[in-house]
């Protein structure tokens, strides 16, 4: 009791409670999502970012009602849209902090052909792609990155496909940053987060995620408790070749920062756009930055 | 003589600059005070040896649509040209070669030129090599050799040449000038012998405007940065992608944004994130984008975000005939999407409207919290007319209508139920403004919710805010022109299609025919009190559109619950003026609405 008391006050006093709505998860009890709402408010809290200038998108799935969680701007858009989407707030404003959060099946099904072109342009938002392997939200279907022989509805038999490895091709596609955590460890996972919403450019964070409900037998705790390991010490993060072995290296691969480095973003070449034109550039907060 | 009303007619094979032929003459033809409306037909291969016509006709007031029958053609290439000698009017004129390497497969064009059609041989290719050392000169020698033959002012093509290829050096500029002058002096020493004469042109007198040769998608641009549009986000399409290749290079000029996109998925969902982010943002495509985009729209209705899709409609259904007009995208743009999603739906009808379409669609999209379809179609988007712009904008700027202070915190509804449907909208970087918008069914305060009552009240919302559109400040909903009593026939159109109906009314007016036609710009929300209103005065009401189904005349139909007479044609041009005439002449001669189907 002790123990929960000083976790409540430690919470309490954090002042992460702010950034959360009054509305209460849909999520199953037990799902890594739970994590990863806290792991947002505090990250927010952490990097001091007022609740009225940062924008959470996301798609459709069990991940996509993270938006309603959070008392934040958020947009609920459709199936695989939330990076074009959130694409388009942050060009029309460059002074917000623009979340993309989505699920496996959003991400790396449906909306699957966005992620080369927001990672090339480098558009200076978040992505926290949740991953359970599996499609929650419609009652426990196969889902692109669930494994092979895998046993759902939609493949009864077993799941004829091999997966996909997301890490592996984010770091193809030049995400900037490139970074793995997992919702058994939640403190790593907040760490990570704020890490990748203190990059600047396009920040790709890949959470593994169990769903406790739809699999018992393949991403469970107990299984991820059991792999899961952190990347090796001297890891070089500049190296995109390292990154990419890690990301080939053990099922699931470590967790930790892949990839970081820096890249001029959308908005500093929309910028450098209207300076070759001669117009001018409209007045932002976040010119300083920029002009950096 | 002041009633100039001359059609001149450029046939070509792709690589003969046919184009660049008219598009000097049009631009030396407003230049020089007449009044242009011209339209280009070319083929979709970049290469090859496809047909390409450049067709204008030059008038003292503004003309509506182009004649059926040219006053002189200009041929490049004889065995593309020869089918079009027969266009060309009695007395007209028709310039060619007179010195081709090879004769046309239907033998020489001077064999198809019928008794009555003055025949002009120029040795373009000999002049052209003489003046330029090439033969590449021979459309502009053959250009100036039509302008000397009807002492069209000299400088307005200098000026127009010299502004054209400037970009490639002083040298080739001088060159081409030199091209046209020879050809000028050969034309001016030819012998007269057709009736095409060009009187004074009437300058233009309206204070405060400035006259600009424009085709539809440019003044679609034109409209976007009168209105201060921020963000736009594209993916390339015939015939829209010229309206993004201008905004690309203007809109850096004016400090603003665009991104071409993967998709046109992508580039509607940009659009409407931009949207929330509270700034005037657009898109732009055809039919086959406007089908991809039909689930984003779907939220944008549903969210409550304002966007502008601007729909350059094509040949269809799937890929179609891309560089072939039609106006098949009317139901796509109206029910596209699934569930009951209405938005707004406006179709100019000529290049002018596409102007004050595009910058009133930033407006509405913002007044009405809603997506907004603009539907031109490749002849709108292509073809040429001379507006004269006033120097101001007149769009407004902002008409958000924003939540008062007291209303925001943590009970903010931004979805409120309000008088007339349009709740009070805060965007982000509003303090206590924060709410997330769904596509899910929500209650006022965005929260999903799907109870009958709220689906019920949400649903009413969302159309009853629409009818704001009708009785939009400065917006022409449905306008009547011609007879404004009873008459025989009615002709009701829309887009681009209206200019032929009003040429068929003046037509048909000459011939005694009371007739009257009513164009109608906004097409959802309906105008029904003005349509129906028409349709009460005529006997009966035709319905000329460029579809196969009568896609328009459905909706006035199932609309109204009143019958119409359908007249559609699919050739992939627009309509001929003739064809609407002849169901003039049937309808008033039996003065009664047939049954449509």
């Amino acid at each position: 009791m002790v123990y929960l008391e000083e976790k409540l006050k430690e919470v309490q006093d954090s002042g992460r409670l702010e950034y959360r709505s009054k509305a209460l998860p849909t999520w199953c009890p037990g799902c890594g999502y739970f994590a990863m709402v806290d792991g947002v408010a505090h990250a927010l809290n952490a990097l001091g970012i007022p609740k009225e200038n940062t924008v959470v998108v996301s798609g459709i799935g069990c991940s996509s009602r993270f938006p309603f969680f959070l008392d934040t701007f958020g947009m609920h858009t459709l199936h695989g849209r939330a990076l074009p989407t959130a694409t388009g707030v942050k060009v029309a404003n460059e002074d917000l902090t623009v979340l993309a959060v989505g699920g496996d099946g959003d991400g790396f099904a449906i909306g699957c052909g966005h992620l080369p072109h927001v990672a090339k342009r480098n558009v200076d938002i978040t992505y926290l792609l949740f991953d359970n392997g599996i499609y929650g939200l419609t009652k426990g279907q196969t889902s692109p990155t669930s494994a092979k022989g895998f046993k759902t509805p939609t493949s009864p038999y077993e799941n004829p496909d091999q997966p996909l490895n997301p890490l592996l091709m984010m770091l193809s596609y030049g995400a900037s940053w490139v970074g793995q955590s997992y919702a058994g460890q939640p403190d790593h996972l907040k760490e990570m987060i704020v890490k990748a919403m203190a990059h600047r450019g396009f920040s790709y964070l890949h959470i593994l995620s169990p769903c406790v409900t739809f699999d018992k037998t393949h991403r469970t705790y107990g299984n991820l408790g059991m792999t899961v390991r952190p990347v090796p010490a001297g890891h070089d993060t500049t190296s995109q070749d390292a990154a990419m072995r890690l990301a080939t290296g053990g099922d699931p691969p470590p967790i930790g920062v892949y990839y970081a480095v820096p890249r001029p973003t959308l908005g500093d070449s929309l910028d450098g756009l209207v300076v070759k034109a001669g117009g001018e550039l409209p007045r932002r907060r976040g010119t300083a930055r920029a002009a950096e | 003589m002041d009633a100039t009303d001359i059609q001149i007619l450029i046939v070509g094979s792709a690589g003969d600059g046919t184009i660049a032929a008219g598009n000097i003459l049009r631009q030396a033809l407003a230049e020089a005070g007449y009044k242009v409306i011209s339209f280009d037909v070319y083929p979709p291969e970049i290469r090859g040896f496809g047909k390409c016509i450049a067709r204008m006709r030059a008038t003292i007031e503004q003309a509506y649509s182009l004649k059926q029958q040219s006053d002189v053609m200009l041929s490049l290439d004889d065995s593309h040209a020869i089918p079009h000698v027969a266009e060309v009017r009695d007395w007209g004129a028709v310039l060619y070669e007179s010195k081709p390497v090879a004769n046309a497969p239907q033998g020489h064009i001077t064999g198809h030129i019928r008794p009555g059609q003055i025949p002009y041989g120029c040795a373009i290719r000999e002049i052209s090599e003489k003046a330029t050392g090439a033969n590449r000169s021979r459309n502009i020698v053959a250009l100036g050799y039509l302008a000397g033959l009807y002492r069209l002012p000299r400088e307005a093509f200098h000026a127009i040449i010299d502004r054209q290829f400037k970009k490639r050096g002083a040298e080739v500029a001088s060159v081409n000038r030199k091209a046209f002058d020879e050809g000028y002096a050969a034309g001016a020493g030819a012998f007269k012998l057709d009736d095409v004469a060009f009187g004074p042109p009437k300058p233009n007198v309206v204070p405060g405007t400035v006259v600009e040769m424009i085709n539809g998608n440019a003044a679609v641009v034109k409209g976007c940065l009168d209105a201060g549009i921020d963000c736009f986000f594209g993916y390339p399409i015939t015939p829209a992608t010229t309206i993004m290749e201008r905004l690309a290079t203007e809109m850096p000029r004016h400090g603003k944004r665009l991104v071409q996109t993967e998709d046109e998925i992508s580039a509607i969902s940009a659009t409407i994130g931009a949207g929330f982010a509270g700034t005037r943002s657009a898109t732009a495509t055809s039919g086959p984008g406007l089908s991809l985009m039909q689930e984003m729209l779907g939220l944008g209705t549903m969210a409550e975000v304002p966007s502008v899709v601007f729909v350059s409609q094509r040949g269809g259904p799937s890929t179609g005939m891309p560089t072939k007009t039609e106006q098949s995208d009317l139901n796509s743009a109206l029910f596209g999407g699934h569930g009951d999603a209405p938005r707004i739906v406006m179709a100019p009808t000529n290049v002018e409207g596409c102007y004050r379409c595009a910058g009133k669609a930033f407006e509405m999209a913002e007044a009405y919290q809603t997506p907004v379809i603009v539907l031109l179609d490749l002849y709108l988007s292509n073809r040429y007319e001379t507006v004269a712009f006033g120097q101001k904008s007149p769009f407004e700027p902002d008409v958000n209508k924003r939540p008062r202070k007291q209303d925001l915190g943590a009970g903010y509804k931004r979805f409120a139920l309000v008088e007339g449907g349009v709740s009070p909208r805060a965007v982000p970087g509003d303090a206590g403004g924060m709410h997330i918008v769904t596509g899910l069914e929500h209650n006022e305060l965005g929260r999903p919710a799907d109870s009958a009552e709220m689906h019920l009240a949400m649903c009413d919302k969302r159309l009853d805010k629409l009818k704001g559109a009708l009785v939009h400040p400065d917006f022409t909903v449905a306008k009547r022109f011609g007879a404004m009593g009873k008459a025989a026939v009615g002709l009701l159109a829309w887009g681009s299609t209206f200019g032929e109906c009003l040429e068929a009314m003046f037509q048909a007016e000459k011939e005694g025919i009371d007739c009257s036609a009513m164009k109608v710009v906004m097409l959802s929300p309906f105008p029904e009190e003005a349509v129906s209103a028409f349709m009460d005065d005529c006997a009966a009401v035709l319905v000329p559109e460029l579809n196969h189904d009568g896609q328009f005349a459905r909706l006035v139909q199932g609309t109204l619950g009143r019958k119409v007479v359908k007249l559609t044609r699919v050739p992939g041009v627009p309509m001929r003026v003739s064809d609407i005439l002849g169901e003039i002449r049937r309808l008033a001669g039996r003065n009664l609405p047939q049954a449509a189907e």
